[in-house]
């Protein structure tokens, strides 16, 4: 088989024209079927990326807005509680107040009631007594004295005699 | 022996072709689609089935790639020149596939000049693009006569040179690692005639380089030394090549010692300095690009 070759250094303008093609043809392959197809994807997790991170932040915003309404709420409602619970204090306070007054007043009623039934009862027994004292009397002094006494003489002396002996008790 | 270094094989002439007159289709071209072929094969495979989450370790790879290109031709150019992107990409690729495609054996189309003055030639139409756009035809054309006007046919030759130069200093590099593998492997070829040929005068010094090597080896194990063992080897080694040489035909045919010492020099001439001229060649691209911008 005869073999030719070119010298080692040959000016050869098809081969010149044909890789100035290649090139091209090349490069439009490597943009084509690689380059764009990879760099797009790099831009899309890129944005991806920056998705994430402005989500994670609007997320972070959300809930510190969450936190601050909440411990708004919190601090009303404790607010609301002490209100109420000092309300409530105050309310049994002066309830206690009106219950001791009423009981103090019903006490002093019923001891000046008790009071009056005591002197009363004492003026009963008293009278009684002076009745019965005056009976006594007259019976002893009918029997002493043996005389027979105006009833109505007899009476004032023994009452006389009976106001004597009270100043006397 | 002698020692023939040629350029590209040429596989078919067309004869009579308007304008060009003859046309020969070298290996280089052929091999220069043959790459290609690859390139686009790897770009497609690369490019195939990509995810923005869950990432396979090919579209790291890709993504890898990519983004090294993009920063490359950033940190030569900034930012304003991505349309260049993938010019830079495709002749790296190319030239690094061209390159290292000789390690298997095939011919590399970087070996032939054309190919690499081809990739200058349109880097040079870039470079005189940005000139008379950013100075103005007027401004382009008066650079010339900068700082006389004597000196005009020195500056148009600089400029000229300037794709040549590139071209030249990236073919010059492949080259001289095609010819110097060869001197290796030509060297290695006459070495291994001159050795067996004096070895294998008879069939008789073979057996009895086999012996001695294989005796040597033996008693080298047994105490224990190594390097003793190794001597017997390649003793014991010698005399079969040299067994087998003197059996003539075939085996006589095969040059023993260029078995495994060319893959040393073609590690750095193929792999390293492949991959060092692409990445000079892109480099010169990307600057002379970015210079006459003027930015």
């Amino acid at each position: 088989m005869n073999e030719l070759y070119q010298s080692l250094v040959a000016v050869e303008p098809a081969t010149l024209i044909v890789t100035i093609c290649n090139l091209f043809i090349q490069m439009y392959v490597v943009k084509k079927f690689f380059l764009s197809k990879v760099l797009a994807i790099l831009d899309q997790r890129r944005a991806a990326a920056d998705q994430e991170i402005s989500d994670a932040k609007a997320a972070r915003a959300e809930a510190d807005e969450i936190k601050k309404t909440y411990e708004e709420n919190m601090k009303k409602a404790r607010e609301e509680a002490s209100e109420i619970v000092s309300h409530a204090q105050k309310t049994a306070e002066k309830r206690a107040d009106e219950i001791i007054g009423q009981a103090k007043t019903q006490a002093a009623q019923i001891k000046e009631k008790a009071e009056a039934d005591i002197a009363k009862e004492k003026k009963n027994a008293l009278n009684q007594a002076k009745d019965e004292i005056s009976g006594i009397a007259m019976a002893i002094a009918e029997k002493v004295v043996e005389r027979q006494i105006d009833e109505k003489d007899q009476e004032a002396l023994v009452n006389r005699f009976i106001e004597n002996l009270g100043d006397a008790l | 022996m002698d020692i023939s270094i040629n350029g590209a094989r040429i596989i078919w002439t067309i004869e009579n072709v308007p304008l060009l007159g003859k046309i020969n289709i070298t290996q280089t071209v052929l091999m220069s689609w043959v790459v290609m072929l690859v390139i686009s094969a790897l770009c497609i495979w690369l490019g195939s089935k990509l995810k923005v989450y869950g990432i396979s370790r090919k579209q790291a790879v890709a993504e890898m790639a990519v983004t090294s290109l993009v920063n490359f031709v950033h940190g030569n150019m900034g930012p304003n020149f991505d349309k260049y992107i993938p010019l830079v990409g495709t002749i790296f690729v190319t030239s690094v596939i061209s390159n290292t495609i000789s390690v298997l054996g095939f011919w590399s189309p970087t070996a032939d000049l054309m190919t690499e003055l081809g990739w200058a030639l349109v880097v040079f139409v870039i470079i005189t693009y940005h000139k008379i756009k950013s100075a103005g035809i007027g401004g382009y054309l008066k650079g010339f006569l900068d700082p006389l006007f004597v000196l005009a046919p020195i500056n148009v030759m600089a400029e000229c040179f300037t794709p040549v130069s590139m071209a030249c200093r990236h073919f010059g590099n492949i080259l001289s690692g095609t010819v110097i593998s060869a001197l290796i492997y030509g060297a290695l070829t006459a070495a291994t005639h001159a050795l067996m040929g004096a070895l294998s005068s008879s069939v008789v010094v073979g057996i009895i380089f086999v012996l001695a090597g294989v005796a040597v080896a033996f008693i080298a194990k047994k105490k224990g030394k190594t390097v003793f063992f190794i001597l017997g080897i390649v003793i014991g080694l010698l005399g079969l090549f040299s067994f087998a040489y003197s059996l003539g035909g075939f085996f006589s045919d095969i040059p023993y010692l260029a078995v495994g010492i060319p893959a040393v020099t073609g590690a750095y001439f193929d792999w390293f300095g492949g991959c060092i001229q692409a990445f000079i060649f892109c480099t010169l691209t990307t600057l002379f690009i970015k210079q006459a911008a003027g930015e």
